[in-house]
């Protein structure tokens, strides 16, 4: 699998460019996907669903259902897609490190 | 030439068409159907799975409703093909006789004779304007265009010739030629019995495409004549459903 | 566009994926000969196959009857000529006119372009079998589809998306990776969600529970994209006092290695189904909404796990099930509660490999206001794919692109219905028609069949 380097790391990512451990995931990493998003800064707001999101998949090992992530974290759909083109399923996930979901998405 | 074509070529043709054949389903016979692939709504018994294979098969159901264009040429080059398949038979047995012999009450003699003329030139005129639309087809059809390869045509022109040659022999009285010479002919090949050729050209000609034909068949696309039915076998069968209802649960079905 | 082999193909799985599910990927110089030793294996085995090979006659009937051709115009999209990417090499290497007289005939050698066309134009296939269904002769192209992407698996060829999910099914059982905590977590959240919703009905999703009556296998994607349709099969399991549960080990209806491994990942899929539904005493397998899967499940699962008919646990359909509550009248389904015009779009595998074309319209009949339901056109087993069936779900640019246009077909259709709602009863057309609706400007809500049940469905105690 490909390699980038970020901040002088060397981070392993998967063919569509999602960090492969998570573990490896720190602030710079969201930074770094946040410019290829075409997300221009990463707001408070965004803070909040990464964090959420890094979270849950602490705790459960996926990503939360969408509508779990907006009613628990209070960013209505909207906001959501406003804060993440690519969508919470693409761009958000990315950002908080998580896997690239497969099947039927 | 009489030995070759006349005596030789007919046995030749004959073994190649048979056994051709006979390997070619036999090839197809050794590989299972693996998984039951059948297409829905499943005939609900293999008599209803049956009945719907021929009736694809009487009215070429599929081009009749998805490619009406199409359908048009297929169905009036094939059933006058099959139709006049067994007019040859019956008519070279039987002299031309075989109306009368089916229905020998109604039927006169000279009516028969009548019928199997004017219904073998209707056929051989329908049958040809079929495959010259279907040749046409093929050459405007942006899409068959691109799928085609020479041999698609090469068998389109040889039964284009095979039907021109026998519509000269029907509709021209210069170039007719009658059932009795053929059929001593033929009877010898049958009997083992060596006749000589009919010495008439279009006649020879014809004879010659239609067992190049014949040699040509197990090693072509015309094996789809066979193909449908064991095609159909595969994608037309019943499937037993099973039975509805929960167990276990508080509402049950009526049994 | 592939910049190698300026084909459109979908992103690669690397190296390593490959290896990771068994599979070590063939070097380039011996492609070629590993793919012609496959198809000469597949001809001695797969008699569908043989017969796409052999029967075909070129008649172009089932190129204006694919929805791939008519939204790309490209005449490997034509079925017969996509089939003939495979057929070209099989009548020159198997075929007397082919060695005799391969131009002729349009016999040719196998080479690696020719390879990389079929990782092409098989993963623009959709399998969804409308050409068989038109075909004079009944010839199944998806058939050669799946063998063609078999052989490229086999030669470490295949979509990223497939491979991963395929890697996600080792890992987990389930296309998304789901965990066992996700899931209680997230049923959790719907049963929350339903008491919420329909004034306190309390409505449980029991996970890995002993002697159970009922498994229920969801579409691992009801947990993140069609809530509505996990919660309407937990709703109509509670209406009816079903013992059921879902399998933390299976919680997926779909199978993708029916799609691409039918030799491994498939085979994974039913092991594990079969595993289940016995360890936890199942005496029927009820199916959730995916119609690829729900086909490998129906018409499959008994050849492919060869078990005997004594060993076998019945398995149906939850459509199925509630069309055979719905006749018996032991439902009361208030339609009212979805006034909306909505039109129906027949998943294929449902439509044209497992015989639903009916019990979608008696549900459907039941649960909206009469007048409500308004046909498509062609529907039932003559419907078009959604352009994703198969799982051609690629969201690379380029495959996006192609994947709007493979629904151009499904789109006008729609719009011609002039519903507010598309009710799309599978996960690969729900997640296909999701942003087909947006990019082509469709004022339509995309839903599932069960949702309408579990919405319409009315509570008494």
């Amino acid at each position: 699998m490909p390699f980038v380097e970020i901040e002088g790391k060397q981070i392993e990512v998967d063919e569509d460019g999602f960090m492969v451990d998570p573990a490896q995931w720190w602030p710079g990493w969201a930074h770094y996907v946040a410019k290829q998003e075409g997300i221009p800064e990463l707001t408070e707001r965004h803070w909040h669903v990464i964090e959420f999101l890094k979270d849950y998949y602490a705790k459960t090992g996926i990503a939360p259902m969408i509508r779990k992530l907006c009613k628990e974290s209070g960013i209505p759909l909207k906001e959501m897609y406003e804060l993440f083109p690519t969508g919470p399923a693409k761009g958000a996930c990315k950002c908080a490190g998580l896997p690239k979901p497969t099947g039927c998405v | 030439m009489d030995l070759i074509i006349g005596q030789v070529l007919p046995y030749l043709a004959v073994v190649v068409f048979i056994g051709g054949v006979t390997w070619r389903i036999w090839r197809w016979m050794i590989p299972r159907i693996v998984h039951n692939i059948a297409l829905s709504p499943f005939p609900g018994s293999w008599s209803a799975a049956i009945v719907w294979m021929l009736w694809q098969l009487a009215t070429f159901w599929n081009l009749l409703k998805f490619d009406r264009s199409l359908w048009l040429g297929a169905w009036f080059m094939h059933i006058p093909l099959f139709l006049m398949l067994g007019g040859h038979i019956t008519a070279f047995y039987t002299l031309g006789l075989q109306f009368h012999l089916a229905a020998p009450g109604i039927i006169t003699p000279k009516l028969s004779l009548n019928m199997s003329d004017w219904i073998g030139t209707v056929l051989g005129i329908i049958f040809l304007l079929a495959l010259v639309y279907l040749l046409g087809r093929r050459l405007v059809n942006e899409q068959t265009r691109a799928i085609s390869s020479a041999s698609d045509y090469v068998h389109l022109l040889l039964l284009i010739a095979i039907a021109v040659l026998g519509n000269l022999m029907r509709l021209f009285p210069e170039y007719h030629l009658g059932y009795a010479p053929v059929r001593e002919y033929l009877a010898g090949l049958f009997l083992f019995n060596p006749q000589p050729l009919p010495e008439h050209a279009i006649f020879i000609t014809k004879y010659t495409l239609v067992m190049v034909l014949m040699i040509i068949f197990p090693f072509s696309k015309l094996m789809h004549s066979f193909g449908f039915f064991w095609e159909r076998w595969i994608v037309n069968r019943p499937f037993a459903e099973p039975a509805r209802g929960l167990p276990g649960a508080r509402l049950q079905l009526r049994k | 566009m592939s910049e190698v082999t300026g084909l459109r193909q979908p992103k690669r799985a690397s190296v390593d994926l490959f290896r990771k599910l068994g599979v070590e990927p063939v070097p380039d110089n011996e492609k070629v000969q590993m793919a012609i030793r496959h198809i000469d294996e597949f001809r001695f085995k797969v008699r569908s196959f043989v017969m796409a090979m052999e029967s075909c006659v070129k008649c172009g009937a089932c190129a204006e009857n694919c929805h791939t051709y008519l939204g790309t115009r490209d005449p490997n999209n034509i079925p017969a000529g996509r089939v003939d990417l495979i057929r070209k090499a099989y009548k020159r290497y198997f075929t007397v006119q082919g060695q005799l007289f391969p131009g002729l005939v349009g016999a040719q050698d196998l080479d690696l372009e020719t390879i990389e066309k079929w990782y092409s134009y098989f993963y623009q296939c959709s399998e969804c079998r409308r050409c068989a269904h038109v075909c004079p002769f009944g010839l199944d192209t998806a058939e050669v589809t799946m063998i063609g992407r078999q052989i490229l698996f086999w030669l470490g060829i295949g979509p990223q998306l497939h491979t991963a999910t395929a890697g996600a099914i080792l890992r987990t059982g389930n296309h998304m990776g789901l965990t066992k905590a996700g899931i209680i977590d997230t049923l959790e959240f719907l049963a929350e969600e339903i008491e919420e919703d329909y004034e306190g009905l309390k409505v449980e999703f029991p996970v890995d529970k002993p002697d159970s009556d009922i498994l229920y296998i969801p579409s691992s994607a009801d947990f993140m994209l069609n809530a509505n349709t996990l919660k309407g099969a937990a709703m109509f399991f509670k209406y009816v006092g079903a013992n059921w549960t879902i399998s933390s080990e299976i919680t997926e209806a779909g199978n993708f290695g029916y799609l691409m491994d039918q030799n491994r990942i498939q085979r994974e899929m039913v092991t594990r189904l079969m595993e289940q539904a016995t360890k936890l005493g199942a005496k029927k397998i009820v199916w959730g909404e995916c119609g690829h899967g729900w086909r490998a499940a129906k018409m499959y699962v008994s050849t492919v796990s060869d078990l005997p008919a004594s060993r076998r646990i019945p398995i149906t359909h939850i459509h199925d099930e509630i069309e055979a509550y719905i006749k018996a009248g032991l439902l009361e389904l208030d339609p009212k509660r979805n006034d909306r015009k909505v039109t129906l779009h027949d998943p294929c595998n449902y439509a044209r490999a497992c015989g639903h074309a009916d019990n979608m319209r008696v549900i459907m009949n039941a649960v909206v206001p009469k007048g409500a339901f308004v046909e498509m056109k062609p529907n039932r087993e003559a419907n078009f794919c959604c352009g994703g069936g198969s799982g051609i779900l690629f969201d690379d640019p380029d495959m996006y692109q192609f994947r709007i246009q493979a629904s151009n077909k499904k789109a006008e259709q729609v719009r011609e219905t002039e519903a507010d709602t598309l009710c799309a009863p599978c996960s690969i057309c729900k997640a296909q028609l999701y942003p087909m609706v947006k990019e082509h400007k469709l004022p339509v809500e995309v839903v599932g069949l069960v949702d309408l049940v579990g919405h319409a469905l009315v509570f008494r105690d």
